[in-house]
């Protein structure tokens, strides 16, 4: 469903170039949950923003292609591509704060997709809305409505993102180490809600994170990233108990002597 | 025996109103008794608010004690300042960003007259080699650097004093899990190959058995359990501790 | 290098170096009075034209300088070494220190500056050395208190401890590890003070409290220009352009250096 090939990306700091990607290679089938497993600069959360161009401005796609339902997105107008943000492709972050904005109640952040993308009335625009806010387990949902993102706490604000990227059906979430800033309790909570909700929905789940023991609980298949490289890509079994590449030996050996905390 | 801490209590007080009345009282250790033997590593393990970085500030008397008193063996530890050093968490902070590498590491050199300042690079140059990073180093600015790389720089400036006894207090959790286990391994090394009694502090449970001889587990500012590191492991007296354990092998 | 702190070190530059070239570079005596040649507009022989006493305004504005811009830096200089130790000393310390100097800044930041310097200046003599040192002891406020807050701030970090942990001194700690970086922010304080300290003077010496003739400064050529406005126009402009100029220059170094460290403050 999604296919990207050969991608490399620059980094143009004030003249000195950093190469982000080298050819990555990575696709993500339907209905499946693939995760990108790396350490902090091996290039996994530029792929996930290189998916609907999302790079910050000093960043450069110099060669590649990214393929999705067929359409190569790197070659899209504007305007086609953001109909596929959000509504196709969507996103939730590490910091559930940095997308919610802060001045709005978090209801009418949710209900601002049906009103808009689906042009539904108000009315049933708020039901749905509700409908969603249950559906991410949040249990008075009429209250939550009326919050503002920092009367909620880290876990909640991060169902209400999920809620919010889930509103217009996306065929492809991708999730950025969204349990990081969260405590062990709320990531298990979370997690469990992720793979529920991709049963019910029916989306593939392009999983990124640093943290091997999430990787093995939710992966259907794992892409080790390494230096702007995917250096090992199969199924999660086959990770765990037959590494190829040093660099995934290497990091399950750590992650078997020391663990994840 | 090389330090023992001897019923050491600490407490915060929180001023309130206009007059600054103290208005409650945060005990962030209470009653902590231990002693380290020479040579060996204790480990002090308890999640975060348990009080294990008040007791590394008081250890190394950045902070006084409430209560209780630290003492030293004074025939192993006669200068206090040289012969125990501390690494901290976080090696992006600890670290003087508008210093040079190679002024990092003289400063400990000069204050206790450890070089000549003809044999300052050499000595440098050796620090930097005992931790793994290349002299080219020598002359360049902390930001040049990655988190594991500046820890590796951390350690070599705790080095430099020629220490007895080092408080490494959380040194690897914020890195990148390969890294924490290479910086372990560097650890284990310079231990041996310097004579080092540690004292390693961490949330993790697995990197405490990796590291330690024996261990201490704090709650809440108390130490609920403490003891030889394979004896609690295999047999954990309080739930605590069990928990603890339970959740280091998921 | 941003292209701000370029264009005003260049301006200041230039300026200064026109100061220090003065005896070189001014085409006449600064008070050299010729009678024959009074309010003489721009012109060829005297660029900057004259003045009511026949005086080349060109060569009284670039002695001027030297005085304008010397009393700027050095009475910065002076509010920079008091601002400074006293800022560390309390940030530091703390405690009772702290008390008793920041509640002194307050003190003096109550009165109105202006006003102080002309009272001193009156019951003193309005001279050069005089006005730099009141200047510098009235100015020292807003450094300390910058200093302080950058020092709390940096009191608290791990390397700071680090240093304390290998055992350095109070001295050390202060000179080697705090002051460089606190230090920036300042500086680009400092260089808007000595914009502020030639306004002052110019100001002073317009109220004839400054600079005493025949000593040329910016602002008592100003002064003596407001006889003649009516007919001199070039008199009152140039003195003021240099005392523009020179300010913009300062501002641009200041907004500079900030870009260039990357302060937000």
């Amino acid at each position: 469903m999604l296919k990207i090939s050969n991608l490399h990306v620059h980094f143009d700091l004030d003249g000195t170039i950093v190469k982000a990607l080298c050819g990555v290679t990575l696709g993500v089938n339907l209905k499946e949950t693939l995760v990108v497993a790396g350490e902090s600069g091996s290039g996994k959360t530029v792929t996930a923003l290189a998916v609907t161009r999302l790079l910050p401005a000093a960043a450069r796609v110099t060669s590649g292609e990214i393929y999705f339902n067929g359409k190569n997105l790197l070659l899209l107008e504007e305007d086609a591509l953001r109909k596929v943000r959000g509504k196709e492709i969507a996103y939730i972050f590490q910091e559930p704060g940095s997308f919610l904005n802060p001045v709005y109640m978090v209801g009418d952040q949710i209900m601002e997709s049906f009103l808009l993308h689906q042009g539904l009335p108000r009315v049933e625009a708020f039901a749905e809305t509700l409908r969603l806010l249950e559906l991410v387990k949040i249990k008075d949902s009429r209250r939550v409505f009326f919050n503002y993102p920092h009367q909620l706490s880290g876990g909640m604000n991060q169902r209400v993102g999920i809620a919010m990227s889930l509103a217009c059906r996306p065929k492809l979430l991708i999730a950025d180490e969204p349990t990081t800033a969260l405590d062990v309790t709320t990531e298990t909570q979370i997690l469990d809600l992720l793979c529920e909700l991709k049963s019910s929905f029916g989306f593939s789940l392009l999983f990124i994170t640093h943290n091997l023991s999430i990787a093995r609980r939710i992966a259907d298949r794992i892409c080790v990233m390494y230096k702007g490289q995917v250096v090992e890509e199969a199924d999660a079994e086959r990770i765990f108990c037959s590494p190829q590449h040093f660099h995934t030996k290497e990091l399950i050996h750590a992650y078997q002597t020391i663990g994840t905390q | 025996m090389i330090v023992r801490a001897v019923h050491i209590s600490k407490y915060f007080s929180i001023e309130g109103g206009v007059f600054k009345r103290e208005t409650g009282l945060v005990r962030a250790l209470e009653d902590v008794s231990f002693s380290v033997e020479e040579f060996s590593t204790l480990g002090i393990v308890g999640e975060s608010g348990s009080g294990k970085t008040t007791l590394a500030k008081i250890l190394v008397q950045l902070m006084a004690p409430t209560k209780g008193v630290v003492e030293f063996d004074g025939s192993k530890i006669s200068n206090f300042r040289k012969d125990m050093q501390i690494v901290f968490q976080n090696p992006y902070a600890s670290l003087d960003p508008k210093m040079r590498i190679k002024d990092t590491l003289y400063e400990p050199l000069l204050i206790h007259r450890l070089a000549m300042p003809k044999q300052l690079r050499d000595k440098a140059r050796e620090l930097l080699d005992a931790v793994g990073i290349n002299e080219d180093a020598l002359g360049r600015f902390p930001a040049e650097f990655s988190g594991g790389q500046r820890q590796r720089i951390c350690i070599a400036r705790a080095l430099a004093t020629q220490p007895k006894c080092i408080i490494l207090d959380e040194p690897i959790s914020s890195l990148d899990l390969t890294i924490q286990l290479k910086l372990l391994d560097l650890l284990l090394r310079l231990k041996e190959r310097f004579k080092l009694t540690y004292l390693f502090i961490s949330h993790n449970l697995n990197v405490i058995k990796y590291m330690a001889d024996s261990v201490l587990v704090l709650q809440g500012g108390r130490i609920v359990e403490q003891g030889d590191m394979r004896a609690i492991f295999a047999h954990p007296s309080h739930p605590y501790t069990e928990s603890l354990l339970r959740s280091a092998r998921r | 290098m941003n292209k701000l702190l370029l264009v005003g070190i260049a301006i200041i530059g230039f300026l200064s170096a026109a100061a220090i070239l003065a005896p070189f570079i001014s085409p006449y005596e600064p008070s050299l009075i010729d009678s024959a040649s009074l309010l003489m507009p721009p012109s060829y022989a005297h660029p900057l034209g004259t003045d009511g006493l026949g005086r080349d305004l060109l060569s009284r504005i670039i002695y001027g300088a030297r005085i304008s811009l010397g009393i700027g830096i050095i009475a910065v200089g002076i509010s920079l070494c008091i601002g400074v130790i006293a800022g560390s000393v309390a940030g530091y310390f703390g405690g009772l220190a702290d008390s008793i100097i920041m509640r002194s800044a307050d003190i003096m930041l109550c009165f109105p500056t202006f006003f102080l310097i002309l009272a001193t200046v009156a019951v003193l003599e309005p001279s050069i050395i005089n006005i730099m040192v009141i200047i510098g002891l009235t100015s020292w406020m807003g450094i300390a208190r910058l200093i302080r807050s950058e020092i709390l701030s940096l009191r608290e970090r791990e390397f700071i401890q680090a240093a304390k942990a290998i055992g350095a001194s109070h001295y050390g700690i202060i000179c080697r590890h705090l002051l460089p970086n606190a230090l920036g922010p300042v500086f680009v304080n400092a260089t808007l003070g000595i914009a502020g300290a030639i306004l002052l003077e110019s100001a002073l010496s317009f109220l004839g409290l400054g600079v005493q003739p025949p000593v040329p400064s910016w602002g008592n050529i100003l002064i003596e220009s407001k006889a003649t406005l009516g007919v001199a126009w070039w008199i009152t402009l140039f003195p003021g352009l240099a005392i523009f100029v020179t300010i913009l220059g300062f501002n641009f170094i200041a907004e500079g250096l900030r870009k260039h460290w990357g302060y937000n403050a």
